[in-house]
């Protein structure tokens, strides 16, 4: 039964993260700045991770196979929160600097390549690569650096940004949910606890929702 | 107007604004005017208005006037939604 709810719930991450990525594409279209690139791209990721999570979660019986997919969920993850918190960084330079186009491109292509080591793995496995509980860790203090990252970004720039502190307290929750989920997914790395990998998911879930509800939220400021 | 470089939507956007304001202030708007405040030269102000004409945010009325479509309505509508998405987002 559990089982059942975790795979859900991990297709169901999947699904509002594609529902963001439409809204971040639209955006992309209608503003054409290259630095907002990073925001579908990251949460394509984030949602290609949840996907490789349930996968694992599915195919669980098949030891190889449902590391394989961990090892996919752990890359696709970190590489999409990266990919977010770029973009937060590279929102306040100049545009016109064809670096961060150059640099979107290469975290794209790195991001890129990994993958397709990592389906390698899957398919037949030609790489041996250490288990994924032996590196966990690093990743997810990776992923707490990128959300860490945005956090700051946001309350460092409140004062600054044109728009009102009230307008940004829905997006610095939801990041915030983000990195707590992470902290707890560390904590059941560590003690095992099925509250803190159940609540890791819960979270993740209430801040994608939250993420969404920005969206409506902005349209109803208009009306 | 902004001096950095606008993308194609957000010359679309301005077209439409500053054409809508004209319209509502004075029927006997000159093209002109509008090119001068979106700060666009006359000939690519006239693709524009071109282009907006095909794609139907811009058409004229039974007195030949120019006037914005329920489309090009919806389309600075959808502009508005995106800029206020992105602030709202941090961005």
């Amino acid at each position: 039964m559990i089982q059942e709810a975790l795979i859900a719930s991990e297709f169901v991450s999947a699904g509002l993260a594609l529902v963001l990525v439409y809204f971040f594409v639209k955006a992309y279209r209608f503003k054409s700045s290259v630095h907002l690139l990073g925001l579908p791209i990251g949460f394509s990721f984030l949602a290609s991770s949840f996907v490789f999570l349930g996968m694992s979660i599915l195919y669980e019986n098949d030891v190889a196979l449902s590391e394989s997919f961990l090892w996919l969920r752990l890359i696709t993850q970190s590489f999409g929160l990266a990919f977010v918190a770029f973009t937060y960084h590279f929102s306040s330079k100049e545009e016109k600097t064809a670096t961060y186009f150059l640099g979107t491109v290469s975290l794209a292509s790195a991001a890129s390549i990994l993958l397709f080591l990592g389906v390698l793995v899957v398919t037949p496995p030609l790489v041996q690569l250490p288990p994924v509980n032996m590196v966990d860790e690093y990743f997810r203090i990776a992923n707490l650096a990128s959300l860490g990252y945005i956090i700051y970004y946001l309350f460092r720039h409140r004062a600054s940004l044109y728009t009102s502190v009230s307008h940004l307290k829905g997006v610095s929750s939801a990041f915030s949910l983000l990195w707590l989920g992470q902290c707890s997914l560390f904590i059941w790395g560590i003690d095992g606890s099925d509250g803190a990998f159940i609540f890791a998911h819960v979270v993740r879930l209430a801040s994608l929702i939250l993420f969404i509800s920005i969206y409506y939220l902005s349209t109803r400021g208009l009306k | 107007m902004k001096s950095e470089k606008r993308s194609k939507c957000q010359i679309y956007l301005d077209v439409l604004q500053v054409l809508s304001e004209e319209i509502k202030m004075n029927n006997k708007f000159s093209l002109t005017r509008i090119a001068h405040r979106t700060n666009l030269p006359y000939d690519r102000f006239q693709n524009c208005m071109d282009r907006l004409i095909q794609l139907d945010m811009v058409s004229h009325d039974s007195n030949g006037r120019y006037v914005v479509t329920g489309k090009g309505l919806e389309y600075m509508e959808e502009y508005s939604r995106i800029n206020e998405f992105l602030k709202r987002m941090g961005l």
